[in-house]
């Protein structure tokens, strides 16, 4: 970076704004989580791993924990065939209709999600499937779908198709070619997206709390009902559980294709 | 002779065996239909929001019959009229309207500096620690998050505590509009970065170089050189950060403590407080409708091809 003295002061005057904002209430829930005291208070009244003991014991959280990993898992068992299969598609033909079909397959992202959240309560209600788990995981893997299409399209720009057509000149039939020569060139998109949809559908609330009746809640819905009634800490030591999967989401992304392939332009 | 198992060990035979079911269920007289089966799983998961999306439609024309509790079988168009008349909703309307007008223009404000200094600077640690910063809010989860700015923010918060001991009385600093609008900006600071980035990626650093060698100040290179090169992505990551904000749920619904209601609220009220399905999947139609508008202006600028998903490779 170039310039003066006043350009760095005032750009980073900016940026420090920002990272306090960004990471101010990780930290927090990160020492709040630590507390000895019953309530939250500053300054702490000091170090303790009690209200992790806490809620090892409370089986209201650790059943929502595992409902949400439940979930998580679904939609990403869902959004990997299918998000595979339509990535390779859009990146390896050209296909008829194709600006259509992107635009169709960008749905998601476009329709506002209380718009989709409200249109799958209606449309899993009348179909007789409200209030069970299992239809929120679809709904999930439906909501974040183009970012496992996207991250399999940009992996496939690594498939050449003289590879594929090598192959096949060797004698290899269809499948074969997709197992041993297609799938393996993706297989970092396809890597890079799951993690993104496992994470997502973790942490997914607005579409929880819409889909899952009371019984039966997700753990960021089970959060969002207790912050509205008493900040305990325990509720800080479960939501270090998001900061940590977040974390190891990071670190796995980081070392499989590099975050700053997000800075590129195309 | 007997053949030895090696000539044909049994992961060929499997092989084998499976290319032949796949050759009998989809011959290669089909092949050209090959992309459009890979393609019909997505198309049918997307179809679930289609459906919704009839689903609402259907309910927004129907009207609660407040004795009988039930939706009328007839079609009608009061809830529209209801949704653009009355008091209530063009208050939330608006309310949510300008927040997001200005959510995005503070987060734009911030979103810009973090995104040039990630890119221009020559530290690659610098770089990655700004990402990171950046990636652990966005996969933390707006719950999470909104609860930590109670913990800071909190009547008995942090910053009131610290007040305490300098002798300054609590503030109320939370469930009031500038509350939810701080809690918008940094939850869509990573979205606005993330957009800005590749744009910024894309102006060649020889330019600033050329301009202050020509006697240009830093103001004036950024002023004539930087803004006007990074506009498309400054009018993407504007549209997006608009429409996150404007249809956002939880930041409202926990910083603003049910008195800052935005319109994704107000829906979730109708359907779960007022049990009005008619009338809350009338507002979720709009908002749909505002929505897709503005997101069929950021394909209009940038071209479908941007938010997505190769096939137009050179």
């Amino acid at each position: 970076m170039t310039g003066s003295l006043s350009k760095s002061i005032v750009i980073w005057t900016f940026v420090a704004a920002s990272l306090v904002m960004l990471s101010a209430p990780t930290i927090v829930v990160l020492g709040a989580s630590f507390t000895a005291g019953n309530m939250i208070t500053f300054p702490p009244e000091g170090l303790s791993l009690k209200w992790y003991a806490a809620i090892s014991q409370a089986s209201g959280l650790r059943q929502a924990f595992f409902r949400s990993l439940y979930v998580a898992t679904i939609c990403t068992l869902i959004a990997i065939p299918v998000g595979t299969l339509a990535g390779i598609a859009l990146a390896k033909y050209r296909v008829r209709f194709g600006r259509t079909i992107q635009v169709y397959l960008l749905l998601p992202f476009t329709i506002p999600l209380i718009g989709s959240g409200i249109g799958m309560m209606l449309a899993f209600g009348n179909a007789g499937l409200a209030g069970q788990l299992w239809p929120l995981g679809v709904a999930c893997a439906v909501i974040n779908l183009p970012f496992m299409i996207w991250a399999v399209t940009a992996s496939a720009s690594n498939l050449s198709p003289d590879l594929e057509l090598a192959a096949a000149n060797c004698g290899a039939p269809p499948l074969q070619r997709f197992l041993y020569i297609t799938l393996p060139a993706v297989m970092p998109g396809v890597i890079t997206g799951s993690l993104l949809m496992f994470i997502l559908a973790l942490n997914e609330f607005l579409v929880s709390l819409l889909l899952v009746d009371a019984r039966n809640v997700t753990l960021p819905v089970q959060i969002y009902n207790s912050i509205r009634s008493i900040i305990t800490p325990d509720l800080a030591a479960i939501s270090v559980v998001f900061i940590a999967c977040a974390a190891i989401a990071i670190a796995v992304l980081d070392r499989l294709v590099g975050l700053d392939v997000f800075l590129k332009s195309k | 002779m007997r053949p030895s198992r090696a000539a044909y060990p049994m992961r060929w035979r499997v092989m084998d065996s499976l290319e032949r079911i796949a050759g009998l269920l989809w011959p290669r007289s089909f092949s050209a239909g090959l992309p459009y089966l890979m393609l019909l799983p997505a198309l049918l998961l997307v179809g679930v929001l289609v459906w919704g999306l009839v689903e609402i439609g259907d309910s927004s024309l129907r009207t609660l019959d407040t004795s009988t509790f039930l939706m009328s079988e007839n079609y009608t168009l009061a809830n529209y009229q209801r949704a653009l008349n009355e008091r209530f909703f063009t208050t939330v309307a608006g309310r949510s309207l300008m927040g997001s007008l200005i959510v995005t223009v503070i987060t734009l404000v911030f979103a810009f500096p973090y995104s040039y200094l990630m890119v221009r600077t020559p530290s690659s640690a610098l770089r990655k620690f700004l990402l990171v910063a950046l990636f652990l809010p966005f996969f933390i989860g707006q719950v999470v998050r909104a609860y930590g700015w109670l913990i800071i923010l909190g009547n008995q918060g942090m910053v009131n505590e610290a007040l305490g001991l300098v002798g300054v009385s609590p503030i109320r600093l939370l469930y009031n509009y500038p509350a939810v609008l701080f809690g918008l900006v940094q939850y869509m600071l990573p979205f606005a970065v993330l957009m800005l980035a590749p744009a910024m990626t894309a102006i060649p650093a020889e330019l600033e170089s050329a301009a202050s060698s020509l006697g240009a100040n830093w103001i004036s290179t950024f002023r004539h050189i930087v803004l006007p090169l990074s506009k498309p992505g400054l009018v993407g990551a504007g549209l997006v950060v608009f429409t996150l904000s404007l249809t956002d749920f939880a930041i409202p619904a926990i910083l603003g403590g049910g008195s800052q209601d935005f319109i994704a609220n107000a829906i979730y009220d109708q359907f779960f407080r007022t049990s009005d399905q008619g009338m809350g999947a009338t507002l979720s139609l709009l908002l749909v409708a505002v929505g897709s508008i503005l997101v069929g202006l950021v394909f209009m600028v940038f071209g479908a091809g941007t938010l997505a998903m190769g096939g137009d490779r050179k």
